[in-house]
């Protein structure tokens, strides 16, 4: 197993775990190596577009459907609260996890709050709506935008 | 990628930010994206689906349409 698919697993292990970005200290420890070779897989993970880092290329920004920073969408799983990146991501999170729980975010335009239980086939039947306003071909040239 | 309470609210947030009313998309469709994208990332072989897999998943929810293709020029070059 090479050492990015190493540092990928762990980070996702983290954030399944803790709800929260990893430091790159903590995955060095889970993988055991140091924090040099950890932010140089972190490099390469960027750009194969599996993580979107900070300007400080250490702290992690998403990796996809986890937040590493608090948005107005949060998925409810086993008593952990976990930042979505966005709406997808907020159904993203309990399907990563398998498990059921509970999507909080809201409308964008009315603010209007939005609470869905997820369970493990999806939400029930509902009339709220999805909009996306980036192009698919678009959706990495800002993925914060998108 | 936001939630809107309906096409109406959707309108009204497109004019007022000047921006394209795009293809909307249900709540149940939203779900079968997610565990489309999602449902394996935990997984170590997981890996982002690719172009050809992209447009398969969209077209399987009848989301079809420069819009949804990945690789379309239509809105300039990616």
């Amino acid at each position: 197993m090479d050492r990015d698919l190493d540092v990928k697993i762990a980070v996702y292990a983290h954030f399944a775990e803790e709800a929260r970005r990893p430091a790159p200290g903590e995955i060095a420890r889970r993988v055991g190596c140091g924090v040099p070779e950890v932010l140089a897989s972190y490099a390469r993970l960027r750009a194969q577009r599996v993580l979107l880092l900070e300007e400080d290329g250490e702290s992690i920004r998403m990796a996809p459907p986890f937040s590493g920073v608090p948005t107005q969408h949060v998925s409810v799983v086993g008593g952990r609260r976990y930042f979505a990146n966005c709406a997808w991501d907020s159904f993203g999170i309990p399907a990563a996890l398998g498990k059921e729980g509970t999507v909080e975010s809201r409308c964008e335009q009315s603010r209007e709050p939005l609470r869905l239980a997820i369970g493990r086939d999806g939400p029930p039947p509902s009339d709220w709506l999805f909009h996306c306003a980036v192009p698919a071909a678009h959706w990495w040239d800002d993925l914060v935008l998108t | 990628m936001l939630f809107f309470r309906s096409e109406e609210r959707v309108r009204e947030w497109c004019e007022a930010l000047g921006v394209p009313l795009r293809p909307l998309v249900r709540i149940d469709q939203l779900w079968a994206l997610a565990v489309a994208w999602y449902a394996t990332r935990l997984q170590p072989t997981s890996r982002r689906p690719q172009p050809d897999e992209m447009r398969r998943i969209f077209a399987s929810l009848g989301l079809e349409g420069d819009f949804w293709d990945p690789q379309s020029d239509r809105f300039g070059s990616a």
